[in-house]
């Protein structure tokens, strides 16, 4: 056999070893400090809404999204009595992929300001006074 | 198929299988975990009021490490410029799985809004006088970006210079606190061996080692000492061997436990 071929060979038998063995590998990385991906929750920045619209247990729909460069403005109508609520939001996500209008949102008060999610999955977070002090982010290095 | 063609394919099937590790989900997480995420981030916030500390070293649980004896996974520097004040955490943070990592300074929010695999905090508050060292750096971007590498390896050899993880960007930039005179990061890892900080060694097999490489963008091997990394040792910079070293040094207390 050739030497390129024989390296060839052994080049592909060692890939297919490695494609094979991957995901059992990969089930236990050594990972000793987080491969964080950020956190791509959307936060509201500001709301205009009667306070009792983001009431525990609440159910909301999505009349409209608005996109913008840095986030989003979402309007939401409480399904129970028509009530509305226009939140404006910062995040990669509050405008791409969250939510449509029609999403049907409910909503979870915490402690901290309320959860909103549509499906089981958090697609916004709205911090009262405690919540806002546990929020920010800047990126100090490139 | 000629030797050139089948060379071809064995490189493309490993790039692939490469690829595969590069993940970067943008999935929103689920509700439960945001409502568990802000309510830690809340207990922290209270604990470390109650502590009288102005910069407390703050670790979460990323993901189960207890095959490597190890509970915490990742930790930051929290800080606040005044009693009433927010917290913030100064901490490095890998790229969805790239080779390269940034600084960032965060709410406490932001800290635990991740993947978390346990919804534990590990709080270590420094001596007054370490403290008092560390927080013009916290608060200072310049000395906050002065050793940081880029270049990023979760498994970072601890006394090396190619790549560096995030904890081990956290105790450099504490040690580099300490002494004015430390403006390079081998000068902050030789303080650190002076000072007794003892890393924690990974065992590692041959074969997870070449899993993990050619699986993850954010694995590296090429820093670690033949001797070692031949006999499956891979010493890095865990959030427990810091633990350990600061109060078995006598630089900070023990840890305490936040749910």
């Amino acid at each position: 056999m050739k030497p390129l071929r024989q390296l060839a060979l052994h080049a592909l038998i060692a890939a297919s070893l490695l494609a094979a063995a991957a995901p059992a590998v990969h089930a236990h990385p050594p990972n000793a400090s987080d491969a964080s991906a950020l956190s791509l929750l959307p936060i509201a920045i500001s709301v205009s809404a009667p306070a009792m619209v983001l009431s525990a247990g609440a159910v909301l729909s999505v009349v409209a999204v608005e996109a913008s460069a840095d986030g989003a403005v979402w309007v939401l109508v409480r399904a129970s009595d028509g009530a509305r609520a226009s939140l404006r939001l910062s995040g990669q996500l509050a405008g791409a992929m969250s939510v449509a209008a029609g999403t049907t949102v409910m909503v979870a008060a915490i402690s901290t300001g309320w959860v909103l999610s549509a499906a089981g999955r958090a697609i916004a977070f709205i911090p009262n006074e405690i919540g806002k002090a546990l929020l920010y982010n800047e990126r100090v290095t490139l | 198929m000629n030797a050139r063609a089948v060379l071809a394919l064995a490189l493309l099937a490993a790039a692939q299988g490469a690829q595969a590790g590069r993940s970067c989900e943008r999935k929103l997480p689920d509700s439960r975990s945001v409502e568990r995420a802000m309510t830690l981030a809340e207990h922290t916030a209270q604990r470390l009021d109650a502590s009288g500390a102005q910069v407390v070293l703050v670790a979460r649980v990323g993901q189960d490490l207890r095959d490597h004896g190890q509970r915490y996974s990742h930790f930051g520097i929290a800080y606040r410029d005044a009693p009433g004040a927010p917290w913030r955490i100064a901490h490095k943070l890998n790229q969805c799985g790239t080779a390269q990592a940034a600084v960032y300074r965060q709410g406490l929010g932001e800290f635990f809004l991740d993947d978390l695999y346990d919804y534990e905090a590990g709080l270590v508050v420094p001596t007054p006088q370490v403290q008092a060292r560390l927080l013009p750096a916290l608060r200072d971007n310049r000395r906050l970006a002065q050793l940081h590498t880029p270049a990023y390896s979760m498994v970072a050899y601890p006394w090396a210079q190619a790549y560096q993880q995030s904890n081990q960007w956290a105790i450099e930039t504490l040690a580099a606190a300490q002494e004015p005179s430390i403006s390079t990061r081998p000068q902050a890892q030789a303080w650190l061996r002076e000072h007794g900080y003892v890393p924690d060694a990974l065992h590692l097999s041959a074969f997870q080692r070449l899993g993990a490489r050619m699986t993850a963008a954010n694995v590296a091997f090429d820093d670690h000492p033949n001797s070692k990394r031949f006999t499956d040792r891979i010493e890095t910079v865990t959030v427990d061997s810091v633990f350990c070293w600061m109060s078995r040094s006598g630089l900070g207390g023990a840890v305490a436990v936040v749910r």
